[in-house]
């Protein structure tokens, strides 16, 4: 015993081929029906199929082995195309929190594919989908980001949502948008929240 | 208050790093790293802001910061990372770990093998050699069940050139001045330059393969690996290569196998898919026993 002698050149272990098909339609069915391993790895190796965003996107949804749906989130992410994107973006709507977050953290790395999406997002009916938008504007690395933030400011009328878009813009925001933070100040005069939330905002940049 | 800082040789140009703007990158930074700087390394933090501020000719911290928060292709962060961090390599780096191996990690590790069994250690990046090697001195001067166990230490970079310096095995008075006297004595033979040649029977020891830990091609053939030693790599990864990085580390790992990471990296920043675990001497990372949940 002891540490092992590597002189002889053993292989450290042959690449052997897959007890399962490694095909589109093997892979497709292991996605689906297989155990949580041969699902796991079917996810992964379907990052060499692009035409499968749909269908990972569909797995993701029923997905309960948490090993298998990070697995699909990165390949979704590998992708990166604008079907990864429309996969992943009905994800904004889960109820399941880890799953939401695990979407948007892949969405925010895909800023080219996610960016033609963001303008409807931010007109969503529903007020959550436009916080969980902003919340994925913050880490979105895109040029847009701040006038799509200012947008929120001057047009949307929940204040949870406008909240999320104060505290991104107390980041990044310059003196330059100090009147956009007054004029969401004035429309939300009765809200003192908002109000308090812009005088932050407003003392961080200042202060800079 | 102000601090204003110019780097030699740097254009007349002067940039100045406001307390705001330094707790604004700071939590940027922290965010995306998790690496945490207190006011003590204010000077070093703002040197390298500025170098980074001249290096891309913005106008200032803001402009820059603006940019490095917005860039699609996150070169910048890449750069700055780079910079606000120090990669060296020596023996018995960041030794706390070695001692979490020795003193726990292995025995629950040799609690699912049988007398006699295989225990895989991978060190991945090999870099020129110092982590691989130093985790067998280590195995074979402070864990008695050395004899009891055939370990086999597997080690990988990306750089053909690095791995075949490690297969040579020679290094400085520098690379081994954390080694204590006796070791050195046993297992390095002193040179007529000062420097420092490993015994054959170390090299012999680790097997050495060119590994892209983001090529799942690469990665397929590893397999059961008990422990992995993944020290100040991933940080250098943009944020697709670190979940690609995790998810092949996942997949080569045995249930129940743990994973070091370099102090100031964290899994838990990466992929949901480890545990944490605190030991005495390290906190380390563990890919569940089948049936557990991360």
């Amino acid at each position: 015993m002891g540490l092992r002698r590597t002189a002889a050149a053993e292989p450290l272990r042959e690449v052997v081929e897959r007890a399962h098909p490694r095909d589109l339609t093997g892979l497709l069915e292991q996605l689906c029906e297989g155990s949580a391993e041969q699902r796991r790895w079917a996810a992964r190796d379907l990052a060499a199929h692009p035409g499968c965003t749909a269908a990972l996107g569909a797995q993701l949804r029923t997905e309960r082995d948490a090993a298998v749906r990070d697995a699909l989130l990165t390949t979704l992410g590998s992708l990166g195309s604008p079907d990864a994107a429309a996969a992943l973006l009905p994800l904004l709507r889960s109820e399941d929190a880890r799953l939401r977050n695990g979407a948007i953290e892949v969405l925010a790395r895909m800023p080219a594919a996610v960016a033609p999406n963001v303008p409807a997002l931010l007109r969503d009916a529903d007020a959550d989908v436009r916080i969980f938008t902003v919340n994925l504007l913050g880490d979105l690395q895109h040029a847009r980001v701040l006038p799509w933030l200012l947008d929120v400011l001057a047009q949307d009328s929940a204040v949870n949502v406008v909240a999320a878009a104060l505290e991104v813009i107390a980041e990044v925001g310059g003196p330059e948008q100090l009147p956009a933070l007054r004029a969401a100040q004035a429309r939300f005069a009765d809200d003192p929240f908002i109000g308090f939330a812009v005088e932050i905002a407003i003392g961080r940049i200042e202060s800079a | 208050m102000n601090r204003v800082a110019t780097t030699p040789g740097a254009p007349a140009r002067r940039v100045a790093i406001s307390d705001a703007d330094f707790l604004k990158f700071r939590d940027f930074f922290y965010r995306k790293t998790g690496i945490h700087f207190d006011e003590s390394k204010r000077y070093f933090v703002d040197k390298r802001l500025v170098e980074r501020i001249q290096a891309t000719g913005a106008e200032d911290f803001r402009s820059w910061f603006i940019a490095l928060r917005f860039e699609a292709e996150g070169r910048e962060l890449q750069q700055l990372v780079n910079a606000m961090t120090v990669n060296e390599t020596y023996f018995f780096r960041e030794a706390y770990q070695f001692d979490c191996m020795v003193r726990d990690l292995l025995g629950e590790v040799v609690q699912r093998k049988r007398p006699g069994g295989r225990i895989r250690i991978w060190s991945v990046p090999s870099s020129t050699g110092e982590e691989p090697y130093s985790i067998a001195i280590y195995l074979l001067e402070r864990w008695p069940q050395i004899a009891d166990f055939e370990v086999e230490i597997l080690s990988s970079d990306i750089d053909t050139a690095v791995l075949r310096a490690a297969e040579q095995g020679v290094y400085s008075a520098r690379s081994v001045a954390q080694l204590p006297r006796p070791y050195l004595d046993k297992y390095f033979e002193r040179l007529d330059d000062n420097r420092f040649a490993i015994s054959r029977e170390l090299v012999s020891a680790v097997e050495f393969s060119r590994v892209n830990l983001t090529d799942a091609a690469d990665t397929r053939r590893f397999r059961d690996i008990d422990l992995v030693f993944c020290r100040n790599l991933l940080i250098y990864f943009d944020d697709l290569s670190r979940r690609l990085a995790a998810e092949a580390l996942y997949d080569a790992m045995a249930p129940g196998g743990f994973i070091c990471l370099g102090h100031s990296e964290s899994m838990s920043r990466i992929s949901p898919l480890f545990r944490v675990r605190r030991f005495a001497d390290a906190l380390v990372y563990q890919k569940p026993l089948h049936g557990e949940s991360a």
